[in-house]
C-alpha cells in the first residue's frame, strides 16, 4: 500500500515542486469552483442582473409617462440591477475567505503556503477575475434580454459617448471592487455571519442613512464611504447632478469616486494581509 | 529532524507551552504523550507555523517551517481532521492542496488509494465520519511524500483495522529513515507504536527517552510476595531498606528490592514463599507517575496519585 513511498531517502532527486504564486492561484481557483455556494452565488448574480434589467425595460415601457421626452441609454438599463448584484458579489467575497475559517480549511491552506500573503493575493485575484467575467457576461445577457423593448424606449448604446463607455466599463469594475471590499472585511473579521452583517449593513443601511443626516461632520464624510463614492461611476450625468443637489459634502467626479472605493479596498486588504501574517491561524 | 529550543506559547495569562526543548530524530517513531491541556497540539501547531511562539524557536530540517520553499515536501502534518472545507469533495481538497506545489493528480490518486478513501473520494467531506476524516488528513500529510510527518492523535476515531494501519504505516515510514512525530493520549497505543517518547505536562517536558527507559525509570517496579509468614518477612525486608506495603493478609508489595534479593532473604531466614512475582511497571504507570502533579484537570472521583502508585488492573490489561 505504500509502494509509492519506497524511494524516498534520496531526496535530492525530487522534482522542485516549490510553492509559486501561479500555483497558489491555481489552488485557489480549484477551491473556488469546487464549492457549491460560490457557484450558486454566481448564478444568483447573473439572474438578478438580467432579471432586473428586463423588469426595468418592461416597466419603463408600460408606465412610461415621459417615454417621449428622449432616448434612453442602454448602459443605464444594463446596470439597473447593481444594488442587488453588489449584495450577491459581497456575499461571494465574504464567503471566499470566511468559509475557510468556519470549516478549519484555513489551517490546511496556510500549512501549504506558510508565507500566507500569497494566499490572500491569490484569493483576491481569483475573486476579482471571476466577478469581472460574470459581470460582463451578465451585461451581455441583459442586453440581449432587453432587446425586445429597445425600439420602444428609443434606447441607444453609443460607445463613442464617453459617459456611456464609463457607465459600461464601470459596472464590472464597481462590482469587482465591492466583492474585494467584502473579501477584505471577511479576512479581517474571519467570521461569516459577522462579516456578512457588517458589509450588508454598510452597503444597504449605513451609507444611505448617513447621506440624510444633516450634521456637518457626516456630510463631509459621507461622500467618501465606499459604495457612495464608488457607485458614481455607474451614474449618468442626470443622476450625478440629482445626487449632488441632495448632498452638501464633496462632489467627486465618477472616477475620483471609484478611486476612493479602490483606496478603501487597498487599505483593508493590506491590513488583512498584515494581520494574516501576525495572527495565529 | 525537528528541533525545539525554549519553545514558549502564552495565551494571555495562560502558558500553554513553557520553555520546551526537544529534538525529534529521524528513523524512529517519536511519541508525544501528555494529558489534555499539556500543550501537545499547540506545540505541533507551532512546528508547522500556524501558531507563532511567544518565545523560542522550532525548526524542521534546520529551517523554520515558513522558510521552506516547498513545505509539503518537507513536512506532512495531520493537526486536525476537520481542517477541510465541508462543502468540497476529498479529491478536490487534495487537488487544491497538491496544486500549491505542482504535485500531479496521479499522486493525488495514489494517496487516495493508499488511505483507502477510493469509494468516498468524490463525496463531500461534510458527510465524512471521524475515521474517514482522519484518513483524509493522513492522505493530505502524505501528499508531498515528506521526510517529516507530524500526526496529532492520528488514531482518534479509527476502527481497529485503521488503528493497525496507522501503526504499521508510521513504523514503515520511520523505517525508511523519516522523522515521525505523533501524539496520542492512548498510552497503550504509544507503547506499541513509538520507539521514543516525549512526555509533557502543563507545557513542560517531563521525560524524553526511549520507551523502555521511561518504563524502567518508573518507581512503580515492584515484586509481589505471598508468604504464610508475611509479617516476619516484612520486618526483614524493611530492615534491608526495601519499601513494603500490605494490601491483604499474607501478601506484600515490595519496592526497592529485586526478586532475587527477596528470595535469598527468605531462604536465609527459613521462611516459606508461596509467590514471588516481579511486577514491571507499564508505560501507563510511568506516565501517570510522571504527570500526576501536572495534569490540569484532575478527576474528582479518582485520585491520580493513587492510581499511579498501584494500578495493577490497568497495568495487566495493557500487557
Amino acid at each position: 500500500m505504500t509502494a509509492t513511498t519506497l524511494s524516498i531517502p534520496a531526496r535530492t532527486t525530487r522534482p522542485a515542486g516549490r510553492v509559486t504564486f501561479p500555483r497558489a492561484v491555481l489552488a485557489e481557483w480549484i477551491k473556488f469552483r469546487t464549492v457549491r455556494s460560490t457557484v450558486w452565488t454566481l448564478v444568483a448574480t447573473v439572474v438578478v442582473m438580467v432579471g432586473i434589467s428586463v423588469l426595468a425595460a418592461w416597466g419603463t415601457t408600460t408606465n412610461a409617462v415621459d417615454a417621449g421626452s428622449g432616448s434612453m441609454n442602454i448602459a443605464q438599463l444594463l446596470s439597473a440591477g447593481y444594488q442587488l448584484a453588489q449584495l450577491a458579489v459581497a456575499v461571494l467575497g465574504v464567503l471566499t475567505v470566511t468559509g475557510e475559517y468556519s470549516t478549519g480549511m484555513i489551517r490546511s491552506t496556510l500549512a501549504a503556503v506558510p508565507r500566507r500573503t500569497p494566499v490572500l493575493a491569490a484569493k483576491a485575484l481569483v475573486l476579482a477575475v471571476v466577478v469581472l467575467v460574470v459581470s460582463v457576461v451578465s451585461m451581455g445577457l441583459s442586453y440581449l434580454a432587453t432587446m425586445p423593448w429597445h425600439d420602444q424606449l428609443h434606447a441607444t448604446f453609443d460607445l463613442t459617448d464617453p459617459v456611456t463607455v464609463r457607465m459600461t466599463v464601470g459596472l464590472p469594475l464597481y462590482l469587482m471592487a465591492i466583492s474585494l471590499f467584502a473579501f477584505a472585511v471577511g479576512a479581517l473579521l474571519r467570521h461569516s455571519a459577522g462579516a456578512l452583517t457588517a458589509v450588508i449593513a454598510l452597503l444597504l443601511v449605513v451609507e444611505n442613512v448617513l447621506m440624510l443626516i444633516p450634521l456637518r461632520f457626516v456630510e463631509l464624510m459621507s461622500p467618501f464611504l465606499p459604495s457612495t463614492a464608488g457607485r458614481r461611476v455607474l451614474f449618468d450625468a442626470e443622476t450625478l447632478s440629482a445626487t449632488d443637489a441632495m448632498t452638501n459634502g464633496a462632489h467627486l467626479t465618477p472616477w475620483e469616486g471609484y478611486g476612493v472605493l479602490l483606496a478603501w479596498v487597498l487599505v483593508l486588504v493590506t491590513t488583512a494581509g498584515w494581520l494574516l501574517r501576525r495572527r495565529d491561524a | 529532524m525537528i528541533e525545539a529550543t525554549g519553545l514558549t506559547k502564552r495565551y494571555g495569562p495562560t502558558t500553554a507551552v513553557d520553555h520546551m526543548s526537544f529534538t525529534v530524530q529521524p528513523g524512529r517513531v517519536t511519541g508525544f504523550l501528555g494529558p489534555n491541556g499539556a500543550g501537545k497540539s499547540t506545540t505541533m501547531r507551532m512546528i508547522v507555523g500556524l501558531d507563532r511562539p511567544t518565545h523560542g524557536t522550532v525548526t524542521v530540517n534546520g529551517h523554520r517551517y515558513a522558510e521552506h520553499r516547498a513545505p509539503l515536501h518537507e513536512v506532512g502534518a495531520l493537526l486536525d481532521a476537520k481542517a477541510v472545507h465541508t462543502g468540497r469533495s476529498a479529491r478536490n481538497h487534495l487537488r487544491a492542496m497538491a496544486a500549491t506545489h505542482g504535485i500531479s493528480t496521479k499522486r493525488v490518486d495514489e494517496v487516495i488509494e493508499m488511505t483507502g478513501l477510493g469509494s468516498v473520494a468524490d463525496k463531500r467531506v461534510g458527510g465524512f465520519s471521524l475515521g474517514m476524516g482522519q484518513r483524509l488528513g493522513i492522505a493530505s500529510a502524505m501528499l508531498g511524500d515528506p521526510q517529516t510527518l507530524i500526526l496529532d492523535e492520528p488514531v482518534n476515531g479509527l476502527d481497529p483495522e485503521g488503528v493497525l494501519w496507522v501503526r504499521n504505516l508510521t513504523k514503515y515510514l520511520a523505517g525508511q529513515g523519516r522523522t515521525v512525530f505523533l501524539s496520542s493520549h492512548l498510552m497503550s497505543e504509544m507503547a506499541l507504536t513509538a520507539d521514543h517518547i516525549i512526555v509533557v505536562g502543563r507545557g513542560r517536558v517531563l521525560a524524553d527517552a526511549p520507551v523502555a527507559d521511561v518504563v524502567a525509570g518508573a518507581q512503580g517496579s515492584s515484586v509481589r510476595v505471598r508468604s504464610p509468614q508475611a509479617g516476619r518477612l516484612e520486618e526483614l525486608l524493611r530492615r534491608a531498606g526495601a519499601g513494603v506495603t500490605t494490601t491483604e493478609p499474607g501478601l506484600l508489595e515490595v519496592t526497592g528490592s529485586s526478586a532475587e534479593q527477596i528470595g535469598d532473604t527468605a531462604a536465609a531466614a527459613g521462611l516459606p514463599l508461596h509467590e514471588l512475582t516481579p511486577v514491571s511497571s507499564s508505560l501507563e504507570d510511568a506516565y501517570l507517575q510522571l504527570t500526576a502533579d501536572e495534569v490540569e484537570y484532575h478527576s474528582s472521583t479518582l485520585d491520580p496519585t493513587l492510581s499511579g502508585a498501584d494500578a495493577p488492573t490497568t497495568e495487566s490489561a495493557l500487557r
